[in-house]
């Protein structure tokens, strides 16, 4: 693996001249790095990032199987992002009183014009049906006497019809509404995500690895449950299997046989190569992998 | 190529994607279906094919509208409540739905909720919290409930977990658990779970149940003493250690020794009297040191030992035995002896002990007793130079032992269980339990104000950190009593659950 893992900068800087640059919010809850913008996962995924969606999914919430936003990023998945200028921060909550006395405002407005809007629709949704319900049953008749009954049973809806507040269908909103809302405000969108991990060699080797392997374009997952630093797939996660399973160590990092033996005989457990990964010091990273064979 | 940078799109096309959904939309999302897409097989390698292109972006498609989708209800099956930061808790403004049998507590005449389960109902789309006027979105209510102090992001992802499969779940309190002797008298338990979130403030006040059982312990023992049935008393497993009285009447009666009654006496016979030892040693009876008198040896019996009465039970006296009429009733049949037994018991007859070589060549008495020791040793299975030495053998093979007090004698690891000596261990600070978890199938009739005993208990942690040590599981074992411990291990997006159980090895089969 001799290939130079710089084409991707190269790209993104070119990207970056032209003058669209590409910038996810991030926002922090409780330490964690969260995306919460649907376009923010769309580009962040683009890149081949993948990160984990941890809340319930809107459609069916009572199951554990597809889950929806927020999207948690791995701490390498935020470092590259912040070093390629695509992390910024999302504003926080507005807390002070004016701003929120005009927010309450705008809210009211909203809520009552949504109000007045549904009310409408509904009334126009009841006098359609009404309609296919008559003219379908008394399709074979036809005439001004029936288009008169019809014309009565319509003017009665109206008058009769109310929509009643608790009808009224509302968002309960995954995201918060903050920066999208206007236009002007992207320009004050700045992409400097401060530096928040700490240095050890353990967590600058994990992002070497990564930085080498997502830069020839596998998308990489964790891989806690596998006993391994990543999981490396050759594609979207979504349609393919994961290839190889990294552990990455430092060059002068001892491993004990043991540990060895147990990651391989996992590795081959789950059907996927172990990849023991060192990152040298000139830049690039020595993959060694693990191949379990057996006596004939 | 895949990896390389795409552009985002035009900032219009941003805003119009991200932007509240209009009431058009809203009255539109009525009818939308609830099912999700089942996701098809994978494909191992990408071969570039149109075919594997078109699936991926299919894949894609169908996954972004799932994200994409908002939460979109009726204003009348909402349940509204507030935030109150001060107390970190959610105060409910429209009576609560279904959600209240396993939810939530009351307080001064309030319905509230913890912070996690506002969330998860949020999440659900039962729920719209508002704080100063407005409406919460998710993300508001992830970054306002969650946080180190309380209920962590790691912490509300198993919460969250756990409720989505239909679990019950509730925050571990340490001090309203009752202890496992308290289970054991089935006292009525009563939890004031919610009080305790508002007034947490000041010091938590001591369970009124516990005192109370303290009193209720200590008349069960006193009525233990009154009974008759005192050798029982030893064996009860109570906290309560046997009081001296039950025992004083066996002292008192007899002054001597016990020695079978206790494993360790050394080899008496039977008319010594040692010194007198405890009365509480374990009940296990001496055999070597209880003399069973031969009578059916060919050889003149000796006098009859008079029986010890503390063999006998109360109440039993015995007089003088006689022999004679014993010894006329036994040997009545000739014994028939092979040819071999025949001519061994002429040569004992006629065995002259001149005639032995090595006693020939003793040249005294000392000698000869020497002599007389080592074949008894040797006969004995217990050779000189083996057993007159500092460190001998572990066991007399001669001896009869069970299986199991071998393997105590011969191990050097003792095998022990969780619990031996959890008590004394102080509490973490990084670790502690976190949720009471209940079974699904118990919602129907499950009560806030006595729960029972939970399916499990949940600990928190992740891969990033320490791995629990020896010292952690007994303690949170311990703390828990008799209801497993599960470890969620929290790895980005996946959790995994692992327990730890006792194992024992068998070590004999009437152990």
């Amino acid at each position: 693996m001799e290939a130079p893992p710089c084409s991707q900068v190269e790209e993104l800087q070119q990207e970056q001249e032209h003058g669209s640059s590409l910038v996810v919010g991030l926002s922090l809850c409780d330490s964690a790095p969260l995306l919460w913008r649907f376009q923010d996962l769309k580009t962040v995924r683009s890149n081949s990032l993948v990160g984990a969606l941890l809340g319930s999914l809107p459609r069916t919430p009572r199951q554990n199987i597809r889950l929806g936003r927020p999207l948690l990023l791995m701490p390498e998945e935020e470092r590259v992002l912040r070093e390629h200028h695509g992390a910024a921060a999302l504003s926080a909550r507005n807390q002070d009183a004016a701003g929120a006395a005009e927010l309450r405002q705008r809210y009211e407005e909203e809520q009552q014009r949504s109000l007045e809007e549904q009310s409408i629709l509904a009334l126009e949704d009841r006098k359609s049906a009404l309609l296919r319900a008559m003219t379908s049953s008394s399709g074979s008749e036809s005439g001004a006497g029936s288009d008169e009954a019809l014309q009565c049973r319509l003017l009665a809806l109206e008058q009769n019809f109310s929509f009643p507040r608790s009808a009224l269908a509302v968002q309960l909103s995954t995201a918060r509404a903050g920066l999208s809302q206007c236009q002007e405000d992207r320009a004050f969108l700045e992409a400097d995500w401060p530096i928040r991990e700490q240095d050890s060699p353990r967590r600058d080797a994990r992002y070497q690895v990564f930085r080498d392997l997502w830069g020839r374009g596998f998308f990489l997952t964790s891989a806690g449950k596998f006993g391994g630093d990543f999981l490396v797939y050759p594609g979207d996660p979504l349609r393919f299997h994961a290839h190889f399973i990294a552990v990455c160590l430092t060059l002068d990092e001892s491993i004990c046989m043991l540990d060895v033996l147990s990651v391989a005989r996992l590795g081959s457990n789950v059907k996927k190569t172990v990849l023991l990964c060192s990152p040298a010091p000139d830049g690039s990273v020595h993959y060694t992998s693990l191949q379990w064979s057996g006596m004939m | 190529m895949p990896g390389s940078l795409t552009m985002a799109r035009t900032a219009a096309e941003v805003i119009r994607i991200s932007r509240y959904a209009s009431p058009c939309e809203l009255f539109a999302a009525r009818s939308r279906s609830h099912k999700i897409p089942a996701r098809g097989q994978k494909d191992f390698y990408p071969d570039d094919s149109e075919e594997q292109r078109q699936r991926l972006q299919q894949s894609l498609d169908e996954h972004w509208n799932l994200i994409a989708e908002e939460r979109v209800e009726r204003l009348g099956n909402l349940v509204k409540a507030t935030w109150v930061p001060s107390d970190q808790i959610v105060e409910l403004q429209t009576p609560a739905g279904k959600f209240w049998q396993t939810m939530g507590f009351s307080a001064e005449g309030k319905q509230y909720l913890l912070p996690e389960e506002a969330l998860y109902l949020m999440e659900c789309g039962n729920l719209l919290v508002f704080h100063q006027d407005l409406p919460l979105s998710i993300q508001d209510g992830y970054e306002m409930f969650l946080s180190s102090d309380g209920v962590s992001l790691q912490q509300y992802q198993v919460f969250g977990h756990l409720k989505r499969l239909g679990y019950v779940v509730h925050r571990f309190d340490p001090s309203s658990e009752p202890s496992s002797y308290v289970r054991q008298l089935n006292l009525p338990q009563s939890r004031e779970r919610g009080g305790r979130q508002l007034k947490r403030k000041r010091s938590p006040s001591p369970t009124p149940t516990c005192s109370h059982t303290k009193t209720t312990g200590e008349s069960l023992a006193e009525k233990m003493e009154d009974d008759d049935k005192l050798p029982e008393s030893h064996l009860m497993t109570s906290a309560e250690p046997p009081e001296p009285q039950t025992a004083s009447p066996h002292s008192a009666a007899k002054g001597q020794a016990r020695t079978w009654w206790m494993m360790d006496a050394p080899e008496l016979e039977a008319d010594k009297i040692s010194s007198p030892g405890s009365p509480s040693g374990r009940l296990r009876w001496n055999f070597s040191t209880i003399p069973f008198p031969d009578l059916g040896s060919t050889s003149r019996p000796r006098c009859m030992v008079p029986v010890d009465p503390s063999l006998l039970p109360r109440n039993v006296t015995v007089g003088v035995c006689d022999l004679d009429s014993w010894m006329r009733k036994i040997n009545l049949r000739k014994v028939k002896m092979s040819v071999k037994e025949q001519q061994r018991e002429k040569r004992r007859r006629r065995w002259d002990v001149n005639k032995d070589r090595e006693v020939q060549r003793c040249r005294n008495w000392a000698e000869y007793h020497e002599l007389l020791a080592r074949r008894q040793a040797k006969r004995q299975g217990r050779p000189a130079h083996l057993w007159n030495r500092e460190v001998k053998p572990l066991h007399d093979p001669t001896q009869p032992i069970s299986t199991a007090e071998l393997l105590e004698k011969i191990s050097v690891v003792k095998s022990t269980n969780l619990l031996e000596g959890a008590s004394r261990l102080k509490c973490s600070e990084e670790w502690r339990i976190c949720f009471n978890v209940y079974q699904p199938d118990s919602v129907a009739d499950f009560k806030k104000s006595n729960p029972g005993k939970p399916y499990s208990r949940m600990c928190v942690c992740s891969f990033d950190g320490p791995v629990p040590d020896l010292r952690v599981i007994k303690q949170l074992a311990f703390q828990s009593g008799d209801v497993p411990i599960v470890y969620a291990v929290v790895d980005h997006g996946d959790i995994s659950f692992y327990t730890f159980k006792d194992f024992q090895l068998p070590r004999d089969v009437y152990a």
